[in-house]
């Protein structure tokens, strides 16, 4: 094996794929070196889907066989080819494979809950999502100024509006 | 307006080295993810749909403020050396370069907001800023999706919240990437370590054009890798936290390379400098190598002569799809590596300081 930089003896094989196309270099100690390889690189696990589809390969053993023929009541991807490709073919996907998705997204995220921006033109239960924020603003602020009272009313308004807003199921994640 | 050629005949404003920490961070960029309710995603849309989408979005953002008379790219089969230079200045992803009919582009002033249309997710919105902003990239984009919603209807759940094409968006459809060049880390050999126990804090590093760039040059791409159940400010927080991070100990070792081998260190960057000011071939390989010792040698103060913009600007405008766009053909790669060369020399004379 002979370096494909300068011709010495090669003592390093280095396997890389670029854009889904594998290359293989061979280089001496020094040339390897030089490149910054011979270093682990393995945090350099590209592109993010790369982690859905381990999570989604792993998941596989674990998922009920009538899954996977699955298909989306609205645009009719299956479940199968979700698997293949890690894209969702509609908005409805999400409540079609919910079963199928709602783990595999908490292994990525630690969470299923989104707590992040709610667009102006969201669903009804947008206002009353933003209320329980405030709310629980309030809460927090009360909580540090010692105002039990307030504290635990606060509290109860976040619970009903809350057990309204998911029929009483909860995520764990309030 | 600009036209697309005025907009290739400077480096996009993120280059130009004038944000914070601009010695370690390049570049700061934060994207949402977006679709519209009631629209399959693009993957799984035909060609009808996609237009709908196309033409709803246009229109959406010249009835705001931010894109308003922003350049507008309908995105054809004619236009594929288009879309390599898109992708390139990191304007689109990869997937962009095969994508059928029914693309837009939507580009701001100085490549600072834009809107790519029918990519993976019908929108995704971003926002570039130069050096280590990401609480601000992410203000300004915000400012930009809440402008288009007053007029587009977003697939969106209570409880999953933005409803993207791939699992690994939903939520906030938010990925903040910092742009860092780490060649301090990566010479002193602890750049494994560090970037080790960044993604055990749940962020993913990548190379900036690829892996080769990481090792080549040092060039690496930090960003979230959780979407869902943070707030877009905590993202932005977190990555800004541990770039922060980053950014002490690259100085750091910079500073202890110096210390033990300064001579030997500003001799090898003026050998980048004369190779680069004066080779009639170079490829894309060395370039990044030779860029990256440049950049090290001017923030280091060993060379004075070129300013950072000009070096962080050669990344980009020796790229292949920046040369053929300059060559007015398809140089082949031979030719390639001349005008690479050529290009390098003209902009390091002009970009050379007074």
């Amino acid at each position: 094996m002979i370096c494909d930089e300068c011709g010495r003896p090669a003592t390093i094989r280095f396997v890389e794929t670029v854009n889904g196309e594998m290359r293989v270099m061979q280089l001496c100690g020094e040339c390897a070196g030089a490149r910054g390889i011979g270093l682990s690189f393995a945090p350099l696990a590209g592109p993010i889907v790369n982690l859905l589809m381990g999570f989604l390969e792993e998941a596989g053993a674990d998922e009920p066989v009538e899954a996977q023929g699955s298909a989306c009541s609205e645009c009719g991807l299956s479940y199968a080819e979700f698997r293949r490709t890690g894209k969702l073919g509609c908005a409805v996907c999400y409540t079609s494979f919910e079963k199928e998705l709602r783990p595999l997204i908490r292994r990525i995220n630690g969470s299923s809950r989104h707590t992040g921006k709610i667009p102006s033109k969201a669903p009804e239960d947008a206002e009353s999502i933003r209320e329980v924020r405030r709310l629980k603003l309030d809460l927090d602020r009360a909580v540090r100024g010692e105002e039990y009272e307030r504290a635990a009313e606060l509290r109860d308004q976040i619970r009903s509006l809350e057990s309204a807003q998911c029929g009483g199921g909860d995520d764990g994640d309030v | 307006m600009e036209t697309f050629e005025q907009m290739l005949a400077t480096p996009p404003s993120w280059l130009d080295a004038s944000g914070p920490i601009s010695n370690v961070v390049l570049s700061t960029r934060v994207r949402l993810a977006r679709n519209l309710e009631g629209v399959p995603f693009p993957m799984r849309a035909g060609s009808s749909d996609l237009e709908r989408v196309r033409d709803r979005a246009l229109a959406a953002a010249s009835a705001g403020n931010y894109l308003a008379n922003a350049l507008v790219l309908i995105v054809d089969e004619k236009a594929q050396s288009r879309r390599q230079i898109l992708v390139e200045r990191h304007l689109t992803g990869r997937e962009f370069l095969g994508a059928g009919p029914g693309r837009a582009v939507i580009i701001g002033d100085g490549e600072l907001v834009s809107a790519v249309i029918n990519e993976e997710d019908h929108l995704r919105l971003a926002c570039i800023k130069s050096g280590l902003m990401p609480m601000d990239a992410w203000r300004l984009v915000e400012r930009l999706d809440t402008e288009l919603e007053q007029n587009l209807h977003y697939a969106y759940s209570s409880d999953w919240g933005y409803l993207t094409s791939c699992p690994t968006n939903v939520g906030t459809g938010m990925r903040v990437s910092v742009l860092m060049h780490l060649v301090g880390l990566v010479r002193s050999n602890r750049i494994a370590q560090v970037l080790g126990s960044i993604s055990k804090l749940g962020l993913s590093v990548r190379g900036f054009y690829g892996e080769k760039s990481a090792a080549l040059g040092g060039f690496f791409q930090v960003s979230n890798q959780m979407t869902l159940g943070q707030s877009e400010d905590d993202i932005a927080y977190t990555v800004e936290r541990v770039a922060g991070q980053l950014v002490s100990l690259e100085l750091e070792a910079r500073s202890e390379l110096t210390k033990k081998g300064g001579h030997r260190i500003e001799d090898e960057v003026h050998r980048a400098y004369g190779i680069l000011t004066s080779a009639r071939i170079i490829s894309s390989d060395e370039m990044m190598a030779l860029c990256s010792s440049l950049r090290f040698g001017i923030t280091e103060g060993f060379i004075d002569s070129v300013n950072l913009a000009t070096a962080n600007g050669l990344l980009v405008s020796t790229q292949p799809g920046h040369l053929k766009h300059f060559d007015g053909r398809d140089p082949g790669p031979d030719r390639r590596d001349r005008i690479r060369a050529d290009l390098i020399r003209r902009e390091l004379a002009s970009g050379s300081r007074a």
